[in-house]
C-alpha cells in the first residue's frame, strides 16, 4: 500500500501552475522577448535591432527604444546583433488586459550624450 | 485541501460569480499557421491538465463563456468570427492568442486586419509566438480574475531587478524525482 501511494506520488507529471516548481523548470529555456541595458544601446545599436527584426516590435522614438512585447516572436535575432547590451528576459507570462502595457519604452543612454 | 483545489475553487467562487457555472473555452482560428492551435490543445494534456482548473474546452460557441481567437485575422473569416462572437452568451471573455493576433506578423492589408482586435473587442492580450501553454493557462486566469498580470510590474531594462519566479515552497519540503 505504502509503495502504492509513493508510486501514485511520485508519478505525478502534472505541473502545479500557477504554483512556481522546479517541474516547470523547463520554462526558463522557452523563447521570450529580449531585455535591454539602457546604459548600453547606442543610437546606431538601436537603429540596428530595429532593422533586424522581423516582426516589427522593435521601434524607437527619439532616446528612447520602443519594446513591443505583443509584436516579439521571440526569434533571438536581435540577441545577435546586440551583444551585451540584448539578453534573454525568460518572462514567459505575459497576458495582460490592456494592450498598451505590453509597449515598453527603454531608453537609450549609451554613445554620446 | 491543496492549494490546487483551493484554487480551483476560487475559481469556481468567482465564475461563479461571473458566470454562474464552470467555465467553458471556445477556441476560433482567424487564419493562424496552426502551431497556436497545438500550444492550445496541450493545454488538454495531463501535464497542463486544464480540467484542474475548472475550464473545458467545447466544440460550440453557444456553451462557451471565453473565446480563444488565434491568428492575424484575415477578412475571409470575418463573418465566422463575428458570428461566434455574438453566438457566445454575455458574460464573454475573448482572448487574443499570440502575435499575429496582436498585430506582430502580419501588417494590415487586403486580406488580413493584421490584429484580432480590429475585428471584436479583445478582453485579454496573450503574446508570444507560440505562447507556451504555461502562459495561456496565465492568460486565462487572467481573464477570470485569477491571477495577477505580472508584465505590468516586469520591467524589461537589463539594469532593472532581475524578475525573480515565487519559490514553492512546498517543492523545496519534498525532493522531487528522489
Amino acid at each position: 500500500m505504502l509503495w502504492f501511494l509513493r508510486g501514485l506520488r511520485r508519478g505525478v507529471v502534472s505541473t502545479r501552475y500557477p504554483r512556481v516548481s522546479e517541474r516547470d523548470a523547463w520554462a526558463r529555456a522557452l523563447p521570450t522577448p529580449p531585455r535591454f541595458d539602457s546604459e548600453r544601446l547606442t543610437d546606431e545599436l538601436t537603429q540596428e535591432l530595429v532593422d533586424v527584426c522581423p516582426a516589427r516590435a522593435i521601434g524607437r522614438e527619439y532616446r528612447a527604444l520602443v519594446l513591443d512585447l505583443g509584436r516579439c516572436t521571440g526569434c533571438g535575432r536581435c540577441l545577435e546583433v546586440g551583444g551585451a547590451a540584448v539578453a534573454r528576459s525568460g518572462v514567459f507570462a505575459l497576458a495582460v488586459r490592456e494592450r498598451a502595457d505590453l509597449i515598453k519604452r527603454i531608453p537609450i543612454r549609451g554613445g554620446q550624450t | 485541501m491543496t492549494s490546487e483545489q483551493r484554487l480551483a475553487a476560487e475559481l469556481r467562487e468567482r465564475s461563479m460569480a461571473l458566470f454562474g457555472r464552470s467555465l467553458h473555452v471556445r477556441t476560433l482560428d482567424s487564419g493562424s499557421c496552426a502551431v497556436c492551435e497545438s500550444e492550445i490543445r496541450m493545454l488538454a494534456a495531463p501535464h497542463y491538465d486544464l480540467h484542474r482548473l475548472g475550464l473545458f474546452f467545447t466544440p460550440a460557441p453557444r456553451h462557451a463563456d471565453l473565446l480563444l481567437v488565434s491568428g492575424a485575422a484575415v477578412r475571409a473569416m470575418d463573418v465566422a468570427v463575428h458570428k461566434t462572437y455574438e453566438a457566445i452568451p454575455d458574460p464573454k471573455a475573448v482572448l487574443a492568442i499570440g502575435a499575429c493576433a496582436l498585430g506582430g506578423v502580419y501588417e494590415p492589408d487586403l486580406f488580413l486586419h493584421g490584429a484580432v482586435d480590429e475585428v471584436i473587442p479583445v478582453d485579454v492580450y496573450v503574446p508570444g509566438c507560440p505562447p507556451s501553454p504555461l502562459a495561456l493557462l496565465q492568460g486565462l486566469l487572467v481573464a477570470v480574475g485569477r491571477l495577477e498580470e505580472q508584465v505590468s510590474t516586469a520591467r524589461f531594462d537589463l539594469r532593472a531587478q532581475p524578475i525573480t519566479l515565487r519559490e514553492d515552497r512546498d517543492a523545496r519540503r519534498e525532493p522531487e524525482n528522489a
